[in-house]
């Protein structure tokens, strides 16, 4: 490149910023080879990348032997639920499916809407859908793999198709009806629980595999979140008792191992309560300590935002006559919450991932299963860990990158740090 | 003390000669620290009133006690009839008749430039959506921003948002206006029209008292110009008097210090 001096530079017709970069050999000599140094980390990091690859290439596509996933699949997703109620199960999918579908539809009219009120062309590129959902359906593919028969597939077909007619459905919805939709969806959530565990069905005490996963995890952030949130506003009540008794709550679950938590919940708790009063069974019993356990952390989240509010907001609600609470629900929290978004998925990233820990009081979730099935029959003393493990993390490494990916969209559609 | 001296003054109601604020005694302690020394001051029905002083004089304080964002320790705050209390139905009674307009224009930044405005009529007033939106609009008029209702207060410049603000406040009608150093936060050349939109509102017969160095504005809009120093007050006179013969030298003082650069 020469130089030019500024002011022939400035009327030159159009400032475009310098194309792309070296091409070819150049680009090898510049990136790779640039020095002696650099030169030797290639040469030695080089063929260590290449054999990884190679090693792990040849173990995903010829020595592993898949077989141990596809003979288990059924116990990976759902461990010891028998096998002739898995309906339940299916019936429970579509009932999800549909709310599902459903509330997004009502989203996407609402930010239609939004749109249209602050005069931007509403405008999404045709592939936002296949990226927004992209790692779930990767996943999907990955295990359609090691299916052995049609159904599921065309279950699982059948299902997305529910939700997309829901997602139609739910567009032509009016706006004003949210607050209907929103019942909806809380009565869809606990039918699809019904429907499993109700009418003679089966108790959740023998759910396992990523069923469980994914029970505990949504279950807890469903009930952790809003109670995080009602202690990080207690934590900063003007009322000495409040402020006393959520900052033992939240040092208490913060200062504890959730695995002792766990067993304290499995062992020691039946022990506390009254012989009249049946004592909760061991899911419900996990589950109650991981709400416990992760509102603590929600809540010091929480907390953060709302030290990082400028005083003056408080003080232009106080000035316009809101009421308290008015000025905390309108004001206040908004503002906080969207402010810790990437915390909070952070958060809920960890809790998918502890999940795992439920396997100390005996419940098969899904890494259970995973540490379980090499030693089956069939399998005894052929080591297949391997596989049963690179199979488990990929699904838990795929929900904890679409929740963060979800999250970075989130951020982008609130302006986080921009307004 | 001084003001025993000038407690006729600052005691006598401007405007209509109906009171619209009284204050009698009002002292306010930040700790050991006693930011207000016993205030008496009157505010007229329909009168502006400006309040100037040195910084840390507790002319902010004092108008922030009068919707009760800072709570007095001593002395009566009363404001159109009704006297602040401890009781939440009064200060709440008090914070609907009183506008105020921050320093830092405080518009929440989650909410539209037309829904900071709708926000209380519609949840305090109980206004429906449609009579809100009407007002605010009439209101961004009278503020010549009409056509930034839809934009986020992020999105505008500092003298729009704080017209923006002040819509806000009058959206719920208040009798009363507090303004807390309105311009000291804006570019020069947005100081202008934000003054021009509160001598406006004065010129309407709104209840004013204003905390500003604008002396240019108090000269041409103010009734009444209170000097404050040392959280108390020091001189009250018509705006002409106070300036050009100043009576006590503490208030000489000041105004030779701020008035030797005349911008």
């Amino acid at each position: 490149m020469t130089t030019t001096d500024p002011a022939t530079r400035t009327s030159e017709p159009a400032a475009t910023p310098p194309s792309g970069g070296p091409t070819g050999m150049a680009w090898v000599r510049e990136n790779l080879f640039p020095d002696v140094w650099n030169s030797l980390l290639t040469l030695t990091l080089g063929p260590l990348l290449a054999w990884g690859v190679y090693a792990l290439g040849r173990f995903l596509f010829v020595t592993g032997r898949w077989e141990i996933i596809t003979v288990n699949l059924t116990t990976l997703m759902v461990g010891r639920f028998p096998r002739d109620q898995l309906f339940r199960l299916w019936i429970a999918i579509a009932i999800l499916a549909v709310v599902i579908g459903l509330a997004l539809g009502v989203a996407n009219s609402v930010a239609r809407a939004a749109a249209v009120e602050s005069g931007d062309d509403y405008h999404r590129p045709w592939h936002e859908p296949i990226r927004r959902f992209g790692p779930p359906v990767t996943l999907l593919i990955v295990m359609g793999v090691f299916v052995r028969t049609a159904t599921p597939l065309l279950l699982l077909a059948a299902a997305l198709g529910l939700a997309a007619v829901a997602y139609r459905l739910g567009r032509m919805i009016p706006i004003r009806r949210r607050g209907q939709v929103n019942l909806v969806v809380i009565l869809g959530v606990i039918g699809a629980q019904l429907a499993i565990t109700g009418f003679d069905g089966v108790p959740r005490s023998v759910w396992g595999g990523l069923l469980l996963t994914i029970y505990f995890t949504v279950g807890a952030l469903l009930f952790a979140f809003p109670l995080g949130v009602a202690v990080a506003l207690g934590r900063r009540s003007s009322l000495p008792v409040v402020r006393g008794t959520c900052m033992v709550y939240i040092e208490f679950f913060r200062g504890m191992p959730l695995v002792v938590l766990l067993f304290t919940g499995w062992l020691v708790l039946p022990f506390f309560l009254p012989p009249q009063f049946p004592t909760p069974d061991i899911v419900t019993r996990a589950m109650v300590i991981l709400v416990l356990f992760t509102s603590a952390y929600v809540a010091e989240i929480v907390r953060g935002g709302l030290q990082g509010l400028p005083r003056g907001q408080r003080e232009a609600a106080q000035a316009l006559g809101l009421s308290p609470w008015k000025q905390t629900r309108l004001i206040i929290l908004p503002q906080a919450l969207r402010s810790v978004i990437p915390a909070l998925v952070g958060q809920a990233i960890s809790l998918f991932k502890d999940t795992t820990l439920v396997l100390a009081v005996g419940l098969t979730e899904l890494l259970q299963v995973a540490r379980i099935i090499p030693g089956q029959e069939d399998f005894r003393g052929q080591g297949l860990f391997a596989e049963t493990l690179i199979f488990v993390s990929l699904i838990y490494w795929v929900g904890s990158y679409w929740m963060s990916r979800e999250s970075q969209r989130l951020e982008a559609k609130l302006g986080v740090g921009e307004r | 003390m001084t003001e025993s001296t000038l407690t006729g003054k600052s005691m006598d109601a401007g405007g209509t000669g109906e009171t619209m604020i009284e204050l009698t005694g009002v002292e306010k302690w930040f700790g050991d620290f006693q930011a207000l020394k016993g205030i008496d001051l009157v505010v007229g029905k329909k009168e502006t009133v400006v309040v100037c002083g040195p910084s840390g004089s507790g002319k902010s304080t004092l108008i922030r006690c009068i919707n009760r964002l800072e709570v007095h320790n001593r002395g009566r705050i009363v404001v159109d009839g009704t006297e602040l209390s401890d009781d939440v139905r009064d200060i709440q009674a008090i914070r609907r008749e009183t506008g105020m307009v921050f320093q830092s224009f405080n518009l929440f930044p989650h909410l539209t430039i037309l829904e900071n405005i709708t926000l209380a009529p519609r949840q305090v007033r109980r206004k429906p959506k449609k009579e809100a939106e009407q007002t605010a609009m009439d209101l961004l008029t009278r503020v010549k921003i009409p056509d930034q209702a839809n934009k986020f207060p992020g999105q505008l410049s500092g003298g729009q948002q704080q017209r923006a603000a002040i819509a806000r406040a009058l959206a719920m009608e208040p009798k009363v206006m507090l303004f807390d150093e309105p311009t000291s936060a804006l570019d020069p050349e947005m100081i202008k029209e934000v003054l021009d939109t509160m001598e406006q509102l004065a010129d309407s017969g709104m209840t004013m008292v204003c905390v500003t160095h604008e002396m240019g504005f108090a000269r041409a809009v103010a009734d009444r110009v209170v000097f404050m120093a040392d959280g108390a007050i020091v001189e009250v006179n018509d705006p002409e008097t106070l300036f050009t013969s100043p009576q006590e030298q503490r208030t000489q003082l000041f105004l030779s210090q701020i008035l030797v650069h005349p911008s």
